[in-house]
């Protein structure tokens, strides 16, 4: 057995013996407020025991070792349904983020630690009203404020911001140069002063991202992690962090498995619908497609492993298995009949049909566009032209509203 | 678990690729196309030269030992490159059926000239819908009835049939010397495709029953792993024809490839064609485990689409030049649905993996 697949082993061991306080079961009945403190505990208890920050270096408090091990843990984790989602931005990019680009280390080292058990979350303030996708048209501006800077704006989709006690922050410091080239990162505090924050109900019903408004928002000067007018490529470098993650060929939906149940149980015009054409073609297709892409996880593995850089393929898993739970999700309500009309909104994604399908549409938005991945593929990959952009080049206050 | 190449199946992949980029060209196949039984004789002969009849035999019969990824990665390169006969594939099957079910003097007198491609081998299961059919007939040593459209029957010395002898299936291998063949008309007629007329055939029964319902399945799944390293073969070679084109090709002052409509869809194949590529790789991975008809018939099914959705959008971002006998693309659309016929439709690999599914589930 390889020293990965004992280290998988002994996670799995562990994650088996804190289940049933902090798995799927145990959080069942929670409201939000009781599932956080459940989740604060759970992150506590996976510091003690070794699984934090598993490839951050040792000296900020990680286990300093590989992306391998990392996703490994990951992939395990995914299974138990830990409450872990409110971390998962915080420990998936600004953290990382400030380990790399802010100078006080004393003061990192202390963020990481009260990151990693729970105590404090982080948010990523980027996309505003007037752009998800075109992160550099953002509008909110700090301009500078004596010895530091004051910021004014909007940005939406925060993701747990309302729970939030920090956040990193690309703002305009400079409308007069092209559009990438006057950004400037900060980090904020999230409860300081001007700062609002208002969460949007979303089309399932849950309320995990926000508007957050910035109100003349004082930051010193030592808040700064970019040069001013480099901010564009600390936040590129933000989102290019969290590139070796767990991925799930059900597009993070229910169980192909979960489908081939339900075709047992269920008929068509009195018929077992396990035995119809449409149903199986659906089932041996996104089988297919499921298996494909799980081996080209089980490949980029296998080179992470090797010490080589996994290929750009596995940049597919996202555009290709969300969309398939979404129609796949479509199919079982279907399936069900007038019983399909059943709905509890806060039942979990992966294990119930309703629920994946009314949140599937957030699935192909967020972390980037079905239509923005095809194009980083036909651009990065295939070396296909970039679009038409009349904003190229053109400064900041001179683009055509 | 998926699989990493090493050096010696790289160098198989690139030499197999340089090779066969030297010598098939779009003007050599497209005559094939209007004439029967007629095949790109260089590619056969460079198959033999180089070795890839025998790549996937054992050595005790002249065979080179590698297996299912190796022979793999041949298929993917004469995938890109339309191989010029069809008769790789089949012929591995049909050793493989003796190899494995035959006596020592059967693979004594078959696997070596096999192996060194004097003779070819053929698969004869299918009849008309019916994928593995049973309507030939066995008796007395001896076979009767038709196995209509075989590929590669209008020139295999040796075929592997399925058949019933009134009371069980049966799998059994007959010389074809005598048998009457009648090529037919294909819209892919290099694969060879002919009509084998049995009449008092002499034929040496392999497995009988279910062993022989298991055995022909098996088969079928062999060359369903390298028939979808050859679907991505072709799928990959259309997507980069695909890519060239809309990186040179300009209209309305921009390259077409500029234009979201098209970019999108060729971003689209690639995608397709990185799931052809790991189900297929997978599968060849899995030979030998209880799980293997399983990934085989799920690459079958992901290669299938990918190369067939592949050859479709490949001619529409040509526009107007892609429909011409010239360009050729049509040999990509003629070969995807002869693969796709070929060792079984996504119908009979749906029902396969289906089942298998259940099984697991129960």
């Amino acid at each position: 057995m390889s020293d990965i697949d004992t280290y998988r082993r002994k996670a799995r061991t562990w994650l088996e013996s804190v289940a049933p306080r902090f798995g799927r079961a145990a959080r069942a009945e929670l409201s939000e407020e009781e599932d956080l403190a459940l989740g604060r505990a759970y992150l506590k208890e996976r510091f003690a025991a070794g699984y934090a920050g598993i490839n951050w270096p040792i000296e900020f408090g990680g286990q300093g070792l590989g992306h391998i091990e990392k996703v490994a843990f990951e992939t395990e984790e995914m299974q138990f349904g830990m409450p872990t989602a409110y971390f998962s931005i915080s420990l998936g990019m600004p953290v990382p983020i400030i380990m790399r680009f802010c100078e006080d280390k004393a003061w990192v080292k202390e963020r990481v630690l009260k990151a990693l058990q729970g105590e404090e979350i982080w948010c990523q303030l980027f996309s505003e009203p007037a752009g998800g996708s075109d992160l550099a048209g953002l509008r909110t501006r700090a301009e500078t404020d004596g010895n530091g800077w004051k910021i004014n704006g909007q940005k939406v989709w925060t993701s747990w911001a309302q729970y939030s006690d920090y956040g990193v922050i690309v703002v305009r410091t400079d409308p007069t140069v092209a559009k990438h080239k006057g950004l400037t990162y900060f980090w904020v505090d999230m409860k300081a002063p001007g700062v609002t924050v208002r969460p949007i109900k979303l089309a399932g019903g849950d309320s995990h991202v926000n508007e957050v408004f910035f109100d003349d928002v004082k930051v010193g000067d030592d808040h700064r992690m970019s040069p001013v007018g480099g901010g564009f490529a600390v936040a590129m470098a933000t989102l290019m962090i969290e590139r070796y993650v767990a991925t799930d060929s059900a597009g993070f939906g229910p169980h192909l498995d979960l489908f081939v149940a339900l075709a047992e149980e269920a008929e068509i015009n009195g018929r077992p619908a396990i035995e119809d054409g449409r149903i199986r073609q659906q089932i041996a297709r996104n089988h297919a497609m499921r298996n494909s892409l799980d081996a080209i996880t089980a490949r980029a593995m296998k080179m992470m492993q090797a010490g080589m850089e996994p290929g750009p393929e596995g940049s597919l898993n996202k555009l290709v298995s969300v969309r398939s739970r979404q129609k796949l999700s479509e199919l079982a309500i279907d399936l069900q009949g007038a019983a399909g009309l059943h709905f509890d909104a806060h039942a979990p994604v992966k294990q119930d049909w309703g629920a994946s399908w009314i949140n599937a549409p957030t699935g192909r938005i967020a972390g980037g566009a079905d239509e923005m991945l095809l194009n980083t593929i036909a651009e990065k990959i295939l070396g296909l032209p970039q679009d038409h952009r009349p904003d190229k080049g053109v400064p900041f206050n001179q683009i055509p509203a | 678990m998926s699989i990493l190449y090493d050096e010696g199946q790289q160098a198989i992949a690139s030499e197999s690729r340089r090779i066969l980029e030297a010598h098939v060209t779009t003007e050599a196949l497209l005559p094939l196309l209007e004439t029967q039984d007629a095949i790109f004789e260089p590619f056969w002969s460079i198959a033999k030269e180089q070795g890839w009849t025998a790549v996937a035999l054992p050595e005790a019969y002249g065979g080179l030992g590698l297996g299912l990824i190796e022979l793999g990665l041949v298929a993917l390169q004469a995938g890109r490159s339309l191989s010029g006969a069809p008769f790789l594939t089949p012929s591995f099957g049909a050793a493989r059926a003796i190899l494995d079910h035959g006596d020592e003097a059967l693979k004594q007198h078959w696997l070596p000239k096999l192996a060194t491609g004097d003779a070819i081998g053929a698969i004869a299961f299918a009849e008309g819908q019916q994928v593995i059919g049973r309507s030939l007939a066995f008796k007395d040593g001896k076979l009767g009835g038709t196995k209509p459209a075989v590929t590669g029957g209008t020139r295999a010395d040796v075929a592997v049939v399925t058949a019933s002898d009134g009371k069980e299936p049966i799998l059994a291998v007959a010389e074809l010397t005598g048998v009457e063949r009648q090529a037919i008309d294909s819209f892919d007629n290099s694969r060879c495709a002919a009509d084998l007329i049995f009449a008092d055939t002499p034929a040496i029964v392999l497995a009988r029953g279910p062993a022989a319902e298991e055995a022909a399945l098996h088969i079928l799944a062999l060359q369903a792993v390298i028939t979808a390293h050859e679907q991505t073969g072709g799928a990959e070679k259309l997507l980069e024809t695909a890519r060239d084109y809309a990186l040179t090709r300009r209209a309305f002052g921009q390259p077409i490839g500029a234009f979201q409509s098209v970019k999108h869809r060729i971003a689209e194949i690639y995608a397709l064609v990185e799931l052809a590529r790991a189900g297929a790789v997978h599968a060849a991975s899995r030979e030998g485990q209880e799980d293997f008809i399983a990934a085989a018939a799920a690459a079958r099914i992901q290669a299938t689409d990918s190369y067939d959705t592949a050859a479709r959008d490949c001619v529409q971002v040509h526009g107007g030049i892609g429909v011409t006998w010239e360009a050729g693309l049509h040999l990509h659309m003629r070969r995807a649905r002869s693969l796709a016929i070929e060792q079984g439709n996504l119908f009979f690999w749906e029902d396969v993996l289906v089942d298998r599914l259940r099984e697991k589930a129960a």
